[in-house]
């Protein structure tokens, strides 16, 4: 629901970077999610190439990488896919930890 | 010309988790319980702040922080009980974010416990910190019994879950058990209550569960 809003800040972040660096063109953008935000890559995608038109960002590569979560029982151990609540196995309190992370790992840019 | 590659690790939630922890410290400066109510349309978040604030109005200095798409609608229901109150015109934004709360802080320091109540919308809200010391997600019989499983995350994230309007249940053809045993299942540690605010049934838990956070 929020590809066009996180599109944008991502524009933004890289904009910045990009005057900062002086780059002419830039070509690449490596971006890791989190999968418990439920962002939808091809929106995602659809929302940078329909913000970055006419820009020095346009025709740049978005490479999105999803991160799983770690839920996992912390009684026994066990590991789970998607987030429960209690633990199949033994009842135990299962913790869930990022996945709903949005990070700019990596920018290229042509200088 | 040449290309490089530049290592950034920026966080693009940074600037809202920034903001929340600052509103955090606002609160804890001042010594302020925050509930950010989340929850369905029309299940019953300003009203349950209106109840509250009849209730234990004359023990607790409330506040409260309305979202309001347009207008002031619940700003004016809340107002009625002569307690500090500001609205938040969302227009768009499907959410309150830490950002567009921290204007409004100023006028709160005085209360003791500050109402965030957020648009009523059960997916996007839950990725957004205001800086809150609980939250809650309410949603009624009258959105189906299969809300909670539809709407697993802001469930999980939930400390306390309340089922409102359990006496439409019948009327409605809502399974209220299978409510709470899906908030349940999703979130062991969240306190659910089964409420309905027109009759009563509920509210004194609630109730006392607010008294306990101020306490």
């Amino acid at each position: 629901m929020h590809e066009m809003g996180f599109a944008k800040i991502i524009i933004d972040e890289v904009n910045k970077l990009a005057k900062e660096k002086d780059a002419k063109k830039v070509t690449a953008v490596k971006i890791i999610m989190g999968e418990l935000l439920l962002i939808n890559p091809e929106q995602l995608n659809f929302w940078f190439k329909a913000l970055t038109q006419g820009t020095i960002i346009e025709g740049a590569k978005l490479d999105i990488s999803f991160v799983k979560p770690k839920i996992i029982c912390t009684i026994c151990g066990k590991n789970y896919n998607q987030p429960v609540g209690l633990c199949e196995k033994c009842g135990g309190f299962v913790k869930v930890e990022g996945g709903k992370e949005i990070v700019i790992e990596k920018v290229e840019m042509e200088v | 010309m040449h290309k490089i590659e530049i290592d950034t690790n920026i966080d693009v939630l940074s600037l809202n988790k920034k903001i929340a922890r600052e509103n955090r410290e606002f609160f804890k400066k001042y010594k302020i319980k925050a509930i950010n109510i989340m929850g369905a349309i029309g299940s019953g978040k300003t009203l349950l702040i209106e109840k509250t604030v009849e209730s234990l109005g004359d023990e607790i200095k409330f506040g409260a922080i309305l979202g309001d798409v347009v207008g002031s609608a619940d700003l004016k229901k809340v107002a009625r009980h002569n307690i500090p109150a500001e609205v938040v015109n969302t227009g768009k934004e499907c959410h309150l974010d830490a950002h567009l709360v921290s204007h409004c802080l100023e006028k709160f320091k005085d209360v003791d416990l500050l109402f965030i109540e957020n648009v009523g919308n059960l997916i996007c809200p839950v990725d957004f910190d205001l800086g809150e010391s609980v939250r809650v997600v309410m949603v009624s019989v009258t959105e189906g019994d299969d809300v909670v499983d539809k709407h697993p995350e802001i469930f999980r994230l939930a400390d306390v879950i309340i089922i409102n309007k359990i006496a439409l249940a019948d009327a409605v053809g809502a399974n209220v058990e299978k409510m709470v045993n899906d908030a349940k299942k999703l979130n062991p540690k969240a306190k659910v209550i089964k409420m309905d605010l027109k009759t009563g049934v509920g509210v004194a838990e609630w109730l006392q569960l607010v008294k306990e956070l101020v306490s």
